[in-house]
C-alpha cells in the first residue's frame, strides 16, 4: 500500500535538549505533488525535512523511499536516493562560477593529454546551459557567486539539485528572502518542476504562496501534526486558525496596562545595511513606561534592524532616538546602557554572552567597569563577581552545573537565557528591549520569561519587545505595531487587533 | 587501561595542568624512542641536557666553570623567551597573532643599541634607560600594527610580518653603513654599561654570566597575570578576544582594547629585543631575525597563553635547546635532535584538546558500563 508514496515518514520523533522537535509526526507524500509543511517558526518543519535530508538522524520512527525502508546517514545518502534540498541560508562558496558551485563534488572529469585527469569545467558547463534553458532558470555558469543576487544564487541552488537529478526537492523558507516579484518567478518554476514530474516539499510559512501552488498541506503545532488538508478545497483563514490556533494556548494573567510618560521615542528612523540598502524605512514610534510594545512581522524585515538601532548597535542612517527626552541617536554603546537601555540580543550565544567565559563573568559584562566590581584604579574585585553571581542564579532560577564557575558554553539555552534576562533585568534600565528571547526554548520556560516581562512593564518600564512568534505578541503586547519590509504597516492597541488581522499586516496588505 | 588513563586525567578542573604534563611526557618517550633508533642511549641523552642547561652537574668542569655558570647562562637565554612568549600570549588573550615579534625586538635592540648602547652614561642611568627605550620602541610598533587593524581592518598577521621585514632591511642598511665592526661583520658591540647581563661575574671561585633580566622577566610574568585575570583592561582583553560581538554589545570600546593589548604585545616584545641583543648577545647581525620571536609562538601555545604556563614553558623549551650543544660533545648526538624533541613536545601538546576529548568520552562510557552493571543486579 505504500507503493503509491514516494516519500513516507512514519511516527517520527526527535528530540533536542529541552525540547522535542518533532512529535510522533506521519507525513505521506504522492509522486509528482507540491506537498507543504505550514507551521510558524520552532514548528519543526525543518527538522523533519533534516531528517529526510540526512542531517539528522530521528530517535524513533521509520522513513520510506518509494516504498524502500530507509535510514538516511548523510546529505550524500539523500543525493543518492534522488532527494535534493534548498537550504533556508544558501549552501555556495562566493568566489565560485556558478559552475564550479552546480558540480562541485561530482565533476565531470577528462585527460589531459590523455593521462593527466581534470575537470571538464567546458563540458560542465554547457550540461548546466542546457539544464537551465530546459527549466526556465537562466543562469551564466561563468559568473562568480559573489556577484549575483540572491534571487540567481537560489537559481543556482536548484540547479545545484537538478544537476545531481533529484526527484524530491526540498524548499526550505524559499521565499524569504525574495522580493515579490522574484518570489512569483519563483513559485511558477516550482509548479514547472511539478509538470515535469519532480515531487516538491515546500517548508513555509506564508499562506498565500501555498494557496498559489500546493497541493496539499501538513500543517504543524509546536512538532506535532495538526492535520494535512487539500489545499483547494480550504481557505487560507481555515489553514491561519490551525497554524495559530489550535493549541494549548499558555495565556498569561496580565492586568490592564497602567500607562506613564513615554520614555521611549522614535522618529523617522532609518537603518542601512552593509550593502547601502534600506532595511529600516522612516520607522516611528514610542513607548510609554507600564507599555509592552511589540514589533511583529515575518523573519527579516527589518525588526531587528530597529532593535540594534535603539542599542547603539547599528549605525542610523536617519532620524532620531529619544530616550527619557534625551536624543541619544549619537551615544556610544555604554553611554547609552548607562542611560537606561537594557537589550536581550536575538543571538544569545552571538552576542548576549561570552561561551567560554565562566558564569560570574558573564552575569557582570555590562557592570563589570562599576563600583564594586571594579575600584576607581582598575583592579577587579572577584568576590563581588562571586558574590553577585550568586544572587543572580538564586534570583533568577540559573541551573548549571558548577555554579559561578560554570562555563556558559556548557549550559542548556533556557538557562544561558535566563542568565541573559537576569542580567538585562538588574540594570534596571527604564527601557528594556526583548528581541526573540523565547527563541528555542521550552513551554515552561517561555511561559516564565512572559511572566518576567510582564512584571517588568508592572514595574513601570517601556518594552519593546521583538518576536517572530505571533502567540507571544498577542499573549503580551499591549501595543502592536506590524513591520513588512521595513515599514512599519500598523500601529495599533493589541486588543483591537486580532491574529489573523496582525498576519495579513505582516504579508504586507496595506491599511485601507 | 581506559580506566588508568580517566583516573588520571579525569578531574576537569585539574586537566589545565595534567594534560599539558601527559602530553609533554608521551612526546619525551617518543623523543627516547627515536634516540635509541640512533643507537644511543635516550637516558644518558635526557641527563646531558640538563647538564649542558646547568641544572644537573657535570662530571668535570674547567677552570672557573660550574653547574652556576651553565645555569645561569641557560636563565640568560630564557630571558627574552619568556618576554617574547608572553607579548604572543598577551595578543593571543586579544585574539590576535602578533606574529611579527623578531621585528619589534630587532627594533627595540638596535634603538636602544644606537641611542644608550653606544653612549658614554654610566651603569645605573644606562640600565634602566635601555628598558625604557626597549620597551617604548616596542610598544610604538605595537601600536602601529593595532592602529592599522583597528583603523583599516589590515590583519595584524599581514601587517606585522610586512614590518619584520621591514625592521630587518632598514636596520641592516644602518648597521652595514655606520655600525659595522669590521672583524665580526656584525654591529659593534654595545658598552658594558648598557649591557643587561653582567658578563663574567666572578662569584665564589666560579666565573658567570648574570642576566639581571630574568627577575624583572618573572615579576612581569606575574604582573601580566594579574592584570589578565585581576584588573578591568584584563577583562576587556579577554571579552574582546572570545567574542568581539559580545564586546561590543557590552559597551566595551573594540578598537581601542585592541591598539591596547598591541602596545602591550609590543611593549613586550621590546623587551625581549633588549634583553636578547643587549643581554644574551652584545650586537646585531645584519639581515638576521632573532628566531626567539617565531619559537615564542609555540612556547606561548605550550603554556597554554598562560603567564604563569609560559614561565615553565619556556623554561623546558629553552632547557632542551641549551642543553643541545653538550648533549652533542657528551653523547655525539646531533643538536638537531634537540629541535626535533621541542617540534615532538609542540605537537603533542597541540593535541591536547583531542586528549580531553578522548578522556572525556571515555568517562562517560566507564560511567554507563557501571551503571548498565548497577541496574542488572
Amino acid at each position: 500500500m505504500s507503493e503509491q508514496y514516494i516519500v513516507e515518514m512514519r511516527n517520527i520523533t526527535k528530540r533536542f535538549p529541552g525540547i522535542t522537535a518533532n512529535d510522533n509526526v506521519t507525513i505521506q507524500i504522492k509522486k509528482g505533488e507540491i506537498y507543504a509543511l505550514l507551521g510558524e517558526n520552532g514548528a519543526g518543519k525543518s527538522t523533519l525535512m533534516s531528517m529526510l535530508f540526512g542531517m539528522y538522524e530521528p530517535d524513533e520512527g521509520e522513513i520510506y523511499i518509494r516504498g524502500q525502508k530507509v535510514n538516511i546517514s548523510s546529505p550524500n545518502h539523500a543525493t543518492k536516493l534522488n532527494i535534493g534540498m534548498v537550504h533556508q541560508h544558501f549552501k555556495l562558496v562566493s568566489n565560485y562560477t556558478i559552475g564550479e558551485n552546480i558540480i562541485m563534488g561530482m565533476e565531470p572529469t577528462k585527460k589531459f593529454l590523455g593521462l593527466f585527469p581534470m575537470v571538464d569545467l567546458k563540458k560542465a558547463n554547457q550540461e548546466i546551459r542546457d539544464l537551465s534553458i530546459q527549466y526556465g532558470l537562466e543562469v551564466d555558469p561563468t559568473q562568480l557567486i559573489e556577484n549575483v543576487n540572491v534571487s540567481i544564487q537560489q537559481r543556482v541552488e536548484i540547479l545545484k539539485m537538478l544537476y545531481r537529478e533529484a526527484e524530491i526537492l526540498i524548499f526550505d523558507e524559499p521565499t524569504a528572502v525574495l522580493t515579490p516579484q522574484e518570489i512569483e518567478f519563483l513559485l511558477k518554476i516550482i509548479k514547472g518542476l511539478r509538470d515535469n514530474g519532480k515531487t516538491i516539499i515546500l517548508i513555509t510559512h506564508k499562506l498565500e504562496e501555498i494557496k498559489q501552488v500546493a497541493d496539499r498541506c501538513a500543517i504543524l503545532n509546536r512538532g506535532k501534526l495538526i492535520d494535512v488538508l487539500d489545499v483547494k478545497t480550504t481557505s487560507t483563514k481555515e489553514m491561519a486558525n490551525l497554524m495559530v490556533g489550535r493549541e494549548v494556548s499558555f495565556t498569561t494573567n496580565k492586568k490592564p496596562a497602567q500607562f506613564k510618560d513615554v520614555i521611549l521615542e522614535v522618529k523617522d528612523l532609518c537603518v542601512k545595511n552593509q550593502d547601502n540598502f534600506e532595511v529600516v524605512k522612516h520607522a516611528s514610534f514610542s513607548i510609554h513606561g507600564g507599555e509592552i510594545f511589540a514589533i511583529a512581522g515575518v523573519s527579516g524585515n527589518g525588526q531587528v534592524e530597529i532593535a540594534d538601532a535603539i542599542a547603539g548597535l547599528t549605525k542610523v542612517s536617519n532620524g532620531n532616538i529619544f530616550l527619557n527626552g534625551v536624543d541619544i541617536t549619537n551615544y556610544s554603546i555604554r553611554k547609552r546602557t548607562l542611560e537606561g537601555i537594557s537589550y536581550i540580543p536575538e543571538d544569545r550565544q552571538v552576542y548576549g554572552l561570552v561561551l567560554d567565559f565562566s558564569l560570574k563573568d558573564n552575569i557582570a559584562l555590562k557592570t563589570y567597569y562599576q563600583e564594586p566590581f571594579s575600584s576607581k584604579h582598575g583592579i577587579l574585585n572577584q568576590a563581588k563577581f562571586e558574590e553577585y553571581g550568586n544572587k543572580l542564579i538564586e534570583r533568577y532560577d540559573i541551573r548549571s552545573s558548577q555554579g559561578t564557575m560554570t562555563q556558559v558554553r556548557s549550559m542548556s539555552g533556557g538557562n544561558q537565557q535566563k542568565a541573559i534576562i537576569g542580567r538585562e533585568i538588574e540594570l534596571q534600565s527604564p527601557l528594556m528591549i526583548f528581541v526573540q528571547p523565547t527563541r528555542g526554548l521550552d513551554i515552561g520556560a517561555i511561559e516564565n520569561i512572559h511572566k518576567q516581562i510582564i512584571a517588568e512593564r508592572d514595574k513601570g518600564k517601556a518594552i519593546l519587545l521583538i518576536s517572530l512568534e505571533l502567540d507571544e505578541i498577542m499573549n503580551c503586547a499591549d501595543t502592536i505595531g506590524v513591520i513588512y519590509n521595513g515599514e512599519l504597516q500598523k500601529i495599533a492597541p493589541a486588543a483591537s487587533l486580532t491574529t489573523n488581522q496582525v498576519g495579513e499586516f505582516m504579508m504586507g496588505v496595506k491599511n485601507k | 587501561m581506559k580506566k588508568f588513563f580517566v583516573k588520571i586525567l579525569g578531574n576537569e578542573k585539574r586537566q589545565a595542568i595534567t594534560i599539558p604534563l601527559f602530553s609533554i611526557l608521551i612526546s619525551l618517550i617518543v623523543g627516547m624512542i627515536l634516540i635509541a633508533a640512533l643507537g644511543k642511549n635516550p637516558f644518558t641523552a635526557y641527563l646531558n641536557l640538563l647538564q649542558g642547561s646547568g641544572l644537573f652537574p657535570k662530571p668535570k668542569y674547567s677552570a672557573y666553570q660550574g653547574m652556576l655558570t651553565d645555569f645561569t647562562s641557560f636563565l640568560n637565554m630564557m630571558t627574552p623567551m619568556l618576554f617574547a612568549s608572553l607579548a604572543v600570549a598577551v595578543a593571543l588573550k586579544a585574539g590576535l597573532f602578533n606574529i611579527g615579534v623578531s621585528g619589534q625586538m630587532l627594533t627595540a635592540g638596535f634603538i636602544a643599541s644606537v641611542t644608550v648602547g653606544y653612549s658614554q652614561l654610566v651603569a645605573p642611568v644606562a640600565k634602566p634607560l635601555v628598558l625604557i627605550i626597549g620597551i617604548l620602541a616596542g610598544a610604538l610598533v605595537g601600536c602601529l600594527i593595532g592602529f592599522l587593524k583597528y583603523k583599516f581592518n589590515i590583519n595584524e598577521v599581514v601587517s606585522s610580518i610586512m614590518l619584520n621585514y621591514i625592521a630587518q632591511y632598514l636596520f641592516s642598511f644602518f648597521i652595514n653603513t655606520r655600525y659595522i665592526d669590521d672583524i665580526s661583520r656584525q654591529s659593534i658591540a654595545v658598552k658594558e654599561a648598557s649591557r643587561l647581563t653582567l658578563l663574567k661575574t666572578p662569584i665564589g671561585n666560579l666565573k658567570v654570566d648574570l642576566p639581571l633580566g630574568i627577575i624583572l622577566a618573572i615579576i612581569i610574568a606575574i604582573g601580566i597575570k594579574f592584570l589578565l585575570d585581576r584588573t578591568r583592561l584584563g577583562y576587556e582583553i579577554k571579552t574582546v578576544g572570545s567574542n568581539r560581538e559580545a564586546a561590543r554589545y557590552a559597551g566595551i570600546n573594540v578598537g581601542k582594547t585592541m591598539v591596547l593589548s598591541m602596545v602591550l604585545s609590543g611593549a613586550l616584545a621590546g623587551l625581549a629585543g633588549v634583553t636578547y641583543y643587549l643581554g644574551y648577545v652584545q650586537s646585531i647581525q645584519p639581515k638576521v631575525l632573532a628566531s626567539t620571536g617565531f619559537d615564542a609562538i609555540a612556547v606561548a601555545l605550550l603554556g597554554n597563553s598562560n603567564p604563569i604556563g609560559i614561565i615553565f614553558s619556556s623554561f623546558l623549551i629553552t632547557a632542551v635547546t641549551k642543553g643541545s650543544g653538550y648533549m652533542n660533545s657528551a653523547s655525539g648526538i646531533e643538536t638537531e635532535i634537540a629541535s626535533v624533541i621541542t617540534g615532538l613536545i609542540l605537537l603533542f601538546s597541540a593535541c591536547g584538546a583531542f586528549l580531553r576529548h578522548l578522556v572525556k568520552r571515555w568517562k562517560t562510557e566507564i560511567e554507563e558500563q557501571e551503571q548498565t552493571r548497577k541496574e542488572s543486579k
